[in-house]
């Protein structure tokens, strides 16, 4: 019986500019932190062999300080880590590798694959095949060489690679680095270990996908896991699990306003987040100066809920309504410019009609609660 | 509003009552000179309506020096279609009431009931000051002030303004005037007001954006070239694996090594060559040698004939110069004698010239020896002469000296006689007979005088003796004197052997003559003989040397000449000069040619000889008995080494064949080829390996930078900035956007409600100033006016008009005003306090045209001290003192 944790993509180092800094930073922090879930997991579910697909690392050019983390985030499974580079962490002739091993941050239990050679886990009758990449796109098939790698008779064949399986995966998704679809049987593999696709996916019954452990995009991929693959025997088929790792949940929502009840679902929707959530708001349609009030106030107050949201209401028009304008009570040629302001949203600088609209409802208004609190 | 009656008490000038009655609703004029009170009743309307009844600041309505006074002041007027009477007492007994038609006011009720109505307001405390006076403030010209004309308005602004909104039924509250400078405030934090520029936080959010897009691009670079590095380092080290296992270098050695045998054995070839060639040049110099044997034995035979034919030529040369020589030896000796025969012709022309050259040389010699024999022997007399003479002079010469000294002692001795006869006793005596005395040794006898000169003794005798001493001792002195001049006299007499100076006189007279004698005879001696007389007498022997020579060459002459037989025929002696001359010539010609001949001759015959002994040595060589042995000797060696010569030249030809074949240059470029393409390769593989090493270190160097974490930092950053600069835009637009729209409405809206008062406003302008134009501001006062002129429009504020102008100006604005006032339902009053009077006359009668149109709206209380200035107003002047009387004196 051999107890495998399967994952990969961790994208170490990896930022996110479409952020704003403070929640990129926590966001960036949170690809390390499931590392460190990862070896809690893998301990508690007393696994034998943690298999890394690739891309461990999101670049080569990463900070020493950066690298010392990730291996030391390892540290919580003290059994033996496997760790492949991908397309974003090759194996070049100077990598982030060659930089690790000269920083000496690779903890003995950890394994780098950085050649096409099979890795022997005799203590666990295993043979692992890699198929590392060591320049940043290939387009040979890095797997071709597990079929007539002899194993000795009896032991488990493992292989590891990333890359794009053919067929399999939409096209235009990393269409370099490919993997034959069929290879886990063609080279009598008891399991093929795959990384470079985010989400979870099984390509067949000895062939998975783990995705990143940790959701990255708002695209809706199935990511966030990572797999338990027991095996009884070689030969046998593989009892693949997936166990959930990942600590947010990215999603993008389009929200189209256009009556008084879409407001309140918005409300309700921005209600719901909690801490775990990573939002993208696309707005649009139209609202009056009231519910542009209201949807502020929540997304006010959903930013401080959520760890990180992003919303655009830019695209919403506004259409003030006659309560708003008793509200505002414009007085003079206030409201006559209220007037034009509204009209100019629909012409070729709209935008910026909109934006002085709002910032004179908000003046208005600031005057009118000033008066009121008198 | 209108005013029907007036009437004041214990108010300022007015002590007593007053009161103005009657007054019209249009126009009224109160004309009265200065102090006459015209101020006073304006300044009692300013109270009644803007003072507190219970003001305690109000001391100054009083009259002076009645500080008791209780200041009182009453009008009746019509206000809203309604009679109204207020009456109003201040300082002492404080009262204010009001009746409105029906309704009664008091206090400060019916004071805020006429503000409202009139549009003021009061002082909260102290004096009403200008800023409350609103409406009436404006309309109200107090005196000197109608050109001060926009702080009124601004006074009244607001009441103008609820005028002219009510009109129009909008409401402008200060609100959108508030909302616009908080837009502009916010908008010049983000754009420079002039030239909308980015500045405050807008501008360092794009700073920051491209301070950032800055640090991206360096990193982004960095990073690429760290990429092209790992890149090269792949390539390098594949490169530097491959030639690890194929080494070139290796095989590249193996050649050379080949190469550099090949070039060896070509090399010892090229000796070997070398060698056999030089063997060759050797034979070739033999058979050189041979060759040059074999000739000379051919030339010894040739040189022998030739000489043989050579003494035949001698001969014959020989020959023929000894015929030639023979002439010139007969032709020499004819020429020797011809030249004897001239030359003795020539001897014998000479003699004959020499008897007669030394004949007449002999005759002259005789002729000068007799002079100078002559010339001789005069020449001794006269030096004998010469010689007696100089012995004469001699013989009486005297010193010049010693003659002076002799004429001085003289002189003197003269000068002491007279002295001393001076001096001297006069001694007179007559002796008897036979008596006698002796004066010195002297005796004297008869009688006579004496001088006694000197002390003398007198001897008389048998008497003894007198001493006479006469003079004293100058006589002795002079006495002695003349005594010792004597000695002197006598000394160089006897020295010159002369008795007296008489004598020396006479010897030097003699002297002279004896001078004068010996210089003529001296002239004779060096006249006659001017060389002297010693040369005379060597001429002399030397001439008649001279005449014995002559006369012994003369005699072989003689003979000789007597000798030459055919002397008559003889040519002269230049003739035969040239013939002797001619003749040398000819034979020293005939000598010469028979020399040369001569010498011909010997050389033909040296050359002859030499030529025989040649011949002869020749002859001998060829009879020499081993000459045919070794000259045939010669030829076989010759022969022998020419065959060795061709073999030779065979085996060169076969070794250069070889060597040409071998290629050693091409042999030796080989080498040097390989050699270094051997030692490129192995410097390609060092210089390989210490990039790897120098790319190693870089790359190393580099990743510790983390460069891609950076990059992705930097990007996230700009990415966060760039949003900020764009909301900053976008809001700055927005501001901007809004500002201009705001104040385009406000504007419009201002436009709008100045209309009205713009139409009332040109309604006036058009009497005073016809075709001008005038804009209004926001405060609702007048703005540039524009007329036009002859050069055109032009336009300026009303500030900058001339006083007259501007007063007239204020004027009619506030006419314009009390119109819109009117139309609005407003109670208009208005007072001109002594205005215009700046105004020329042609612009009088224009704004007189202007009050009376006003008038027929609105009352008018036009107060002058110039009645005169008004008489056409259309309405009597009211002069204070005749239309307000006293109230005790009875009025209408």
């Amino acid at each position: 019986m051999l107890k495998i944790l399967h994952t990969a993509d961790w994208q170490i180092g990896k930022q996110y500019g479409q952020f704003e800094p403070d929640e990129a930073v926590l966001l960036a922090e949170a690809r390390i932190a499931v590392v460190e879930r990862l070896a809690a997991l893998a301990t508690e579910q007393q696994v034998d062999l943690v298999l890394v697909a690739g891309d461990v690392f999101d670049a080569q050019g990463i900070a020493d300080k950066t690298v010392l983390r990730l291996f030391n985030a390892t540290r919580g499974f003290a059994g033996p880590w496997v760790m492949l580079p991908g397309n974003h962490d090759a194996a070049l002739s100077e990598s982030v590798w060659s930089r690790a091993q000269r920083l000496a941050a690779v903890p003995d239990h950890v394994h780098l694959c950085l050649r096409p050679e099979p890795l022997h886990f005799e203590g666990l009758n295993a043979v692992l095949l890699p198929a590392p990449l060591t320049q940043r796109h290939t387009y040979a098939d890095l797997t071709e060489w597990f079929a007539a790698a002899d194993t000795p008779p009896g032991a488990f064949r493992i292989g590891l690679a990333h890359g794009a399986v053919q067929g399999v995966l939409a096209e235009g998704i990393d269409s370099a680095n490919p993997i034959a679809a069929d290879r886990a049987a063609q080279a009598r593999l008891d399991y093929l270990a795959l990384g470079d696709w985010h989400g979870c996916r099984q390509i067949d019954a000895r062939c998975w996908y783990s995705g990143t452990p940790e959701t990255d995009r708002f695209r809706n991929n199935d990511s966030g896991c990572a797999l338990r693959v027991d095996i009884d025997a070689p030969g046998t088929l593989p009892q693949v699990s997936v166990l959930q790792t990942g600590r947010y949940r990215w999603r993008s929502e389009r929200v189209l306003l256009q009556v008084a009840s879409d407001i309140d679902a918005l409300c309700v929707l921005l209600d719901g987040l909690q801490a775990g959530d990573v939002l993208q708001l696309e707005l649009a349609g139209q609202t009056d100066l009231a519910g542009l009030a209201r949807v502020r106030d929540a997304l006010a107050q959903a930013q401080g809920r959520a760890r990180a949201l992003r919303a655009d209401l830019d695209p919403v028009r506004i259409e003030p309504t006659d309560d708003d304008l008793a509200r505002l009570a414009a007085e003079g040629y206030l409201g006559e410019v209220i007037a034009d302001l509204r009209a100019a949203q629909d012409s070729a600088d709209g935008d910026t009609a909109r934006d002085a609209l709002v910032l004179l409802a908000g003046l208005l208004d600031a005057r009118r609660t000033a008066g009121e609190a008198r | 509003m209108k005013i029907r009656r007036l009437r004041v008490e214990q108010f300022r000038r007015f002590r007593q009552p007053f009161e103005l009655r009657d007054l019209e609703p249009g126009l009224n004029l109160f004309a009265g000179p200065n102090e006459a009170g015209k101020s006073t009743l304006v300044a009692a309307l300013r109270a009644a309506f803007f003072e507190r009844h219970r003001s305690g600041t109000v001391d100054h309505l009083r009259p002076w020096s009645d500080p008791g006074a209780s200041p009182e002041v009453e009008l009746d007027f019509e206000l809203d279609d309604r009679d109204c009477r207020l009456n109003k007492r201040f300082l002492g007994r404080k009262r204010c009431t009001l009746q409105y038609g029906e309704r009664a006011f008091d206090g400060a009720e019916a004071e805020d009931f006429l503000a409202e109505r009139l549009g003021f307001a009061f002082a909260s405390k102290g004096a009403s000051k200008a800023e409350h006076w609103g409406i009436p403030g404006l309309l109200w010209i107090e005196q000197g002030s109608a050109q001060e004309l926009r702080e009124s308005v601004g006074h009244a602004t607001d009441h103008l303004r609820s005028v002219l909104t009510a009109s129009l039924g909008e409401i402008a509250g200060g609100e959108g005037d508030d909302i616009t400078a908080e837009v502009e405030k916010q908008r010049n934090e983000l754009l420079t007001p002039s030239s909308d520029r980015p500045r405050g936080i807008w501008l360092e959010a794009q700073q920051l954006c491209a301070r950032l897009a800055g640090e991206l691009a360096t990193v982004e670079a960095a990073l690429q070239d760290s990429r092209q590095k790992v890149d090269r380092l792949a390539q390098l080290r594949q490169q530097h694996d491959d030639e690890a296992q194929s080494r070139p270098w290796v095989a590249l050695r193996a050649q050379a090594a080949e190469a550099r045998a090949a070039l060896a054995e070509a090399q010892s070839l090229q000796s070997r060559l070398a060698g056999e060639r030089e063997s060759a040049q050797g034979l070739a110099r033999q058979v050189e040698l041979l060759r040059g044997q074999v000739a000379a034995f051919d030339a010894e035979a040739t040189d022998a004939a030739r000489r043989a034919d050579a003494v035949s030529a001698a001969q014959r040369a020989l020959d023929a110069v000894q015929a030639l020589a023979a002439p010139w030896q007969q032709r020499e000796r004819e020429a020797a004698q011809a030249h004897e025969a001239a030359r003795r012709r020539l001897q014998q022309a000479r003699s004959r010239d020499n008897l007669q050259q030394v004949s007449r040389e002999l005759d002259d010699a005789r002729r000068k020896a007799d002079a100078a024999q002559n010339a001789s022997a005069q020449v001794e007399a006269a030096q004998a002469r010469v010689l007696a003479l100089q012995a004469e002079a001699a013989a009486c010469e005297i010193r010049a000296a010693d003659l002076t000294a002799l004429r001085e002692q003289a002189k003197r001795l003269r000068e002491l006689d007279i002295r001393r006869a001076a001096l001297a006793t006069r001694l007179r005596f007559a002796l008897d007979d036979g008596r006698e005395l002796r004066i010195g040794d002297e005796v004297m006898t008869g009688s006579g005088e004496r001088l006694l000169p000197e002390a003398t003794t007198i001897t008389l005798p048998g008497h003894g003796r007198l001493r006479i001493e006469p003079g004293g001792s100058d006589a002795a002195a002079l006495a002695r004197e003349a005594t010792e001049l004597m000695d002197r006299q006598a000394s160089t007499l006897a020295r010159l052997g002369l008795a007296s100076l008489d004598a020396a006189e006479a010897r030097q007279q003699l002297h002279a003559q004896k001078l004068a004698d010996l210089k003529v005879a001296d002239a004779t001696v060096k006249a006659l003989a001017p060389r002297g007389v010693d040369a005379l007498r060597a001429e002399c022997s030397v001439l008649a040397g001279r005449v014995a020579e002559l006369t012994q060459r003369l005699d072989p002459l003689t003979v000789e000449a007597r000798g030459a037989s055919d002397a008559a025929d003889l040519s002269s002696v230049v003739e035969a000069e040239a013939a002797e001359e001619r003749a040398r010539q000819s034979l020293a010609d005939a000598a010469r040619q028979l020399g040369e001949a001569v010498s011909r001759r010997a050389a033909a015959q040296a050359v002859f000889e030499a030529a025989q002994g040649e011949a002869a040595a020749a002859r001998a060589r060829l009879d020499d008995p081993g000459r045919a042995e070794r000259q045939a000797e010669a030829q076989r060696a010759l022969a022998d080494a020419l065959a060795r010569q061709a073999v030779q030249a065979q085996r060169v030809e076969a070794l250069a064949r070889q060597l040409e074949a071998a290629r050693p240059q091409a042999l030796e470029q080989d080498v040097q080829r390989l050699d270094r393409s051997a030692d490129i390769a192995e410097k390609t593989r060092d210089q390989r390996r210490d990039d790897i090493t120098r790319l190693e270190i870089e790359l190393q160097a580099t990743g510790a930078q983390g460069l891609d974490e950076r990059q992705a930092a930097l990007a996230r950053d700009l990415a966060a900035a760039g949003r900020r600069q764009d909301q900053l835009a976008r809001r700055a637009r927005a501001l901007d956007l809004l500002l201009g729209r705001l104040r385009d409405k406000r504007r419009a809206l201002t436009q709008r409600l100045q209309a009205p008062l713009q139409t009332h406003l040109n309604h006036y302008l058009g009497l005073l100033f016809p075709g001008a134009r005038i804009a209004i501001d926001d405060s609702l006062s007048p703005g540039p006016l524009t007329r036009d002129g002859a050069g055109g429009s032009e336009s300026g504020e009303v500030e900058a008009l001339s006083f007259g102008a501007r007063e007239q100006m204020g004027v009619i604005a506030r006419l314009a005003y009390a119109d819109l006032l009117r139309e609005a339902g407003r109670p208009t009053l208005i007072i001109l306090d002594d205005a215009l009077v700046h105004s020329d006359a042609a612009r009088l009668d224009r704004m007189k045209r202007v009050l009376f149109d006003a008038a027929s709206r609105h009352q008018i209380l036009l107060f002058t001290c110039h009645p005169e200035n008004w008489r056409d107003l259309g309405v009597p002047a009211r002069t204070l003192a005749s239309t307000a009387l006293p109230i005790g004196q009875g009025g209408a």
